[in-house]
């Protein structure tokens, strides 16, 4: 238990300041860690109470997705389909996972409104919250993965280190996005539908569902698309592929860049946040 | 217990609400005011400013129990939340010493299709327990409410008196030190009452602050031993209750 607490709270005394602050938010969520988990778990458990298959009845869905598209596409476009499932079944989880910590980001602050506006909680714990809930439905469709990965025998290939660390990037871009997009949608309430929008055309886009080849290898659909490398990072070593050094590059880049854009717009609205809502 | 006292400190306190109207929320208006080289000029930004607190100074230290009064929106609520930290003052200072439990909205935190236990939990998690914590305080925290059987049923199913005695029964299951209370306190029962009645003297006790906010001038002259009148954000001087009859006078 702690001992007395401390709390200033003050006017704007400059940017410094209120970078400072802002890091105070920062370190104060991570410091209590185990609220976001917590509230992610509460959130789940909520969303599927009374339900049987809770979660899972979203694995049982893209698992659905899964054998449609990976069979049919297999067929369409000639390719073994021991090769393709594997493939589209790791496209769409973790295209998943991206998608949802986007579009729920969307309501980090929004669905917080109650609590921010009369608790000192600090702001991060709900980002992590729309992050971590997202953790947890991934770790139920790791059903899927595991279950393809191993019946068209495809495990041995897979390099689960490089997988992780691929995950660690992965998490680390998209929760800056999502951070973004629970600050503007406070602000604004067209942004939700825009991200809606952005979120599924970059879905057709990106090589989801459908094998890159020919002379798309190279291209710049390719190469200067975020969401390619964002599940390039994580599906290329679990399929046992070698990731492209400059995947690597593009998601480091993109994780500083973006944390930088992403934080500094934080620390400028942080105190205006809770009047948005 | 170490470190420095509980006190609250409050230097020329503004806080001003920007009012973001429905219009000047929507993103269209600031894409017209780009593109039409910022001709609607004001509208443009959209943010019409309120001013909820004017030059607010309090001390208070501990042992003291400050009632807050005024009419509907003279910004009561806004000072409690400010206290609380949600809101960031535009100006001054505000310096709080302790832990403090805010019990401002009874639907904090609350999911109405939990049952009771589960909404203890989770309110206990925000308002700063840990999990631990709260598995070991369950059964006192249970009891304190009084609701027996119920808490094993979703909690759409409570009255909102029923509601009260969960949340004040959470909140001050924090071993706070400064607890700000808006007049929702009022809704219980009379059993009710008396037992928050006693948490509220135990509290003082441990030599806590209180801020009350309330309409209800027999509440402050029961719990406070300080009275404040907010009239449109601007704030009387912290007097003595038993000049509240002089301070009502006054205005």
């Amino acid at each position: 238990m702690q001992s007395v607490q401390h709390m200033v709270r003050t006017g704007r005394r400059g940017p410094m300041h209120e970078f400072s602050m802002a890091f105070a938010d920062l370190r104060a969520s991570l410091d209590r860690i185990g609220l976001a988990w917590s509230l992610a778990k509460h959130d789940i458990v909520s969303r599927y109470r009374g339900s049987i298959l809770g979660p899972f009845w979203i694995t049982l869905s893209m698992g659905l997705m899964v054998a449609g598209i990976g069979f049919l596409y297999a067929n369409l476009f000639k390719v073994p389909v021991n090769e393709f499932i594997p493939y589209v079944a790791l496209g769409i989880v973790v295209w998943g996972m991206i998608a949802n910590v986007i579009i729920e980001g969307c309501g980090t602050f929004v669905q917080a409104a109650g609590i921010l506006s009369q608790s000192s909680l600090p702001m991060f714990t709900f980002v992590w919250r729309t992050v971590m809930r997202n953790v947890i439905n991934l770790m139920h469709h790791l059903v899927i993965i595991v279950g393809v990965l191993v019946y068209y025998d495809h495990w041995r290939q897979t390099d689960v280190l490089m997988g992780l660390l691929g995950l660690l990037l992965l998490l680390l871009n998209i929760s800056w996005i999502s951070l973004a997009a629970g600050i503007a949608s406070a602000r604004f309430r067209d942004i939700p539908q825009i991200v809606g929008s952005v979120v599924q055309f970059a879905m057709f886009m990106t090589p989801v569902f459908w094998l890159p080849g020919g002379r798309l290898l190279d291209h710049a659909v390719l190469l200067l698309n975020p969401f390619y490398h964002l599940l390039e990072v994580v599906r290329a070593p679990l399929l046992g592929n070698p990731v492209d050094v400059r995947t690597y590059i593009f998601m480091v880049i993109l994780a500083v860049v973006g944390w930088a854009g992403a934080f500094t717009t934080f620390a400028l609205t942080r105190r205006r946040i809770v009047h948005y809502l | 217990m170490k470190g420095p006292e509980i006190s609250i400190r409050v230097t020329d306190l503004t806080l001003r609400f920007p009012v973001y109207g429905v219009d000047a929320k929507s993103l269209k208006k600031h894409l017209a005011a780009i593109t039409v080289g910022g001709k609607l000029g004001r509208t443009g930004m959209g943010a019409t400013e309120v001013t909820a607190l004017s030059n607010i100074n309090l001390q208070l230290k501990s042992g003291d129990r400050l009632g807050l009064i005024g009419h509907n929106g003279s910004g009561k609520t806004t000072l409690l939340r400010a206290l609380a930290g949600a809101y960031e003052p535009d100006e001054g200072t505000i310096d709080v010493h302790g832990q403090i439990a805010a019990m401002l909205d009874l639907n904090l935190g609350i999911d109405p299709s939990a049952t009771g236990l589960d909404n203890i939990r989770l309110r206990g998690r925000i308002a700063g327990l840990s999990a631990k914590e709260i598995e070991e305080r369950m059964q006192e925290i249970a009891e304190f409410t009084g609701l027996g059987p119920f808490l094993a049923m979703p909690l759409k199913t409570y009255s909102a008196g029923m509601q009260a005695r969960l949340a004040f029964a959470v909140a001050t299951a924090v071993h706070a030190d400064v607890i700000l209370m808006d007049e929702w306190i009022a809704v219980g029962d009379a059993d009710f009452q008396k037992i928050a009645h006693k948490r509220i003297l135990e509290l003082m006790e441990r030599a806590g602050i209180l801020v009350l906010a309330s309409h209800d001038l027999e509440l402050i002259r029961l719990y406070c031993n300080k009275v404040m009148r907010i009239e449109s954000g601007v704030a009387s001087k912290v007097m003595d209750v038993k000049k509240l009859d002089e301070l009502l006078a006054a205005a």
